[in-house]
């Protein structure tokens, strides 16, 4: 079966020490691959490329198998979203931040309507349906964030620290909601600090230092903090600033 | 798939019309430029010897040409102000907000957003326009003008062109906020295009300044003649232009 997100050799540098510099790494349907590393590794830098935020300057990198400068808007109405920020605009409510979202993708009103209707039950967003995006907790506008890049039940979600700001109830929601749309087929990018949190979820744990991935993690091992750190020791040996 | 550009324009329209900049320009457009009109009217006609000095070319005119011309002056410079500031806030509160990122990866082309982003601008500016230039016939009736004449009913009609164009002519803030990544660049380059346009105005080049030329059509538009009228679409066309290819290359790289 086509890989939902493969990358081959993509490169952005930012100076001669920052960016992403030569990656690989696949996503395949039904698998959640999470990245891990410290600050400032090239995780965000990577998910940017993936999503057409910045141009790689080499490498190749497809979604379902096309190349991301020939994908029609078909394909791009079947990936889902979030870096950095939540898609939420501060004048507008809940229920409207979600419509819009869901007409972005160029799904017909009444259907955006029940998606939408959907997504505020799945992200546990009613009770907040109708309050504006500006007076919403950080968490609550994560949460809007992530439903944002979910309702549309994409085949590919590529999602950046997304417990960010999360309380741990979002977090086992967010946990069960990821572990489901995996299930049903969905190919699934997550960046995250917290090596706990990944294991329970990953199906794949990929390590990134100074823009390149240096490892793998095994998310049934018990000690995941060592093994992280022991990778990221020895690629800092093997690579002085 | 709902096709494209009434999709975007749709999401566009919801923004902008529950957007408080959006609102509060809205108000200070149409009822600041009225009050400020009528009360310089009203002082003029009164014999209030300052205002008198303060308007220019118009300090002979009485009645309608009076309120009209007025309104005219304030709308050369407040409304492109304003249409500027809003202009900015519609493509630069993407970038403060940092919503930015949502509108990559989508079925939507960057370039068919900001395009419904220019036209529902557009559009909010026709609706201003109509609401100041009622809001301007209204007033000359409440302060006892009489009944508008032809002449008169031409001078509206140019009051609510002058409105429109003020806003075309702010196109220049579009590419500036994209160009700057933010509201204050859009700002300032509507402050620049004023003062150019004031000084062109005092140098006695105004009509074939296209932002100039309008302002200076509406006041006495025997001074602008078609073509220099006709060059005023040079402005948001060409920098309509620039900002869709802008947006249609944009990366997150700063």
């Amino acid at each position: 079966m086509t890989d939902r997100l493969a990358v081959h050799g993509l490169v952005r540098a930012f100076g001669t020490d920052a960016g992403v510099l030569g990656v690989d790494l696949t996503v395949r349907p039904g698998e959640i691959h999470a990245l891990v590393g410290l600050n400032g590794a090239g995780k965000t830098t990577l998910m940017r490329m993936v999503l057409g935020m910045l141009r790689p300057t080499a490498g190749d990198c497809r979604i379902n198998g096309r190349q991301l400068a020939h994908l029609a808007a078909d394909d791009w109405a079947r990936v889902g979203h979030l870096v950095e920020h939540p898609f939420a605009y501060p004048d507008l409510t809940v229920r409207t931040n979600l419509l819009l979202a869901a007409r972005l993708r160029r799904i017909p009103t009444a259907h955006a309507t029940r998606l939408v209707e959907q997504a505020l039950i799945e992200l546990d967003l009613t009770r907040y349906a109708e309050v504006t995006a500006r007076r919403l907790s950080q968490g609550n506008r994560q949460r809007l964030g992530i439903a944002a890049a979910l309702q549309h039940r994409p085949d590919l979600i590529v999602l950046d620290e997304p417990t960010n700001a999360l309380d741990p109830a979002g977090v086992i929601l967010l946990r069960n909601v990821l572990s489901g749309r995996a299930d049903d087929g969905a190919g699934i990018l997550v960046s995250s600090h917290h090596l706990d949190e990944v294991a329970r979820i990953a199906h794949r744990i990929s390590v990134v230092n100074r823009g390149r991935l240096i490892g793998t993690l095994d998310p049934a091992a018990t000690d995941l903090e060592r093994a992280f750190f022991a990778l990221v020791y020895d690629d800092e040996q093997d690579h002085p600033r | 798939m709902t096709p494209a550009l009434p999709t975007a324009l749709h999401v566009e329209l919801r923004k902008l019309t529950a957007s408080r900049v959006i609102r509060t320009t809205s108000v200070m457009i149409v009822v600041g430029i009225t009050v400020l009109s009528a009360a310089l009217t009203w002082s003029a006609t009164t014999g209030n010897e300052q205002v008198i000095a303060q308007l220019g070319p118009l300090a002979d005119a009485d009645g309608w040409d009076l309120l009209t011309g007025v309104a005219a002056q304030v709308t050369a410079a407040g409304g492109m102000l304003a249409f500027g500031v809003a202009l900015s806030w519609l493509i630069g509160h993407e970038f403060s907000d940092a919503t930015i990122t949502g509108l990559f990866a989508l079925p939507v082309s960057r370039r068919t957003i900001v395009s419904a982003k220019l036209l529902s601008h557009l559009l909010w500016a026709v609706l201003v326009a109509v609401g100041l230039t009622a809001a301007i016939a209204l007033t000359g009736t409440v302060l006892g003008l009489g009944h508008p004449t032809t002449d008169v009913l031409d001078s509206l009609g140019r009051q609510f062109v002058l409105t429109v164009l003020s806003a075309l002519i702010a196109t220049p803030a579009a590419w500036a906020a994209t160009l700057g990544r933010g509201l204050l660049p859009g700002i300032a380059t509507t402050i620049g295009l004023l003062v150019v346009a004031q000084v062109a105005v005092i140098g006695g080049a105004g009509a074939w300044l296209p932002i100039a030329a309008p302002a200076l059509w509406a006041l006495q538009p025997h001074a602008v003649n078609a073509v220099q009228l006709a060059l005023v679409a040079v402005v948001p066309a060409g920098f309509a232009a620039l900002t869709l290819a802008a947006w249609a290359r944009l990366q997150l790289d700063r």
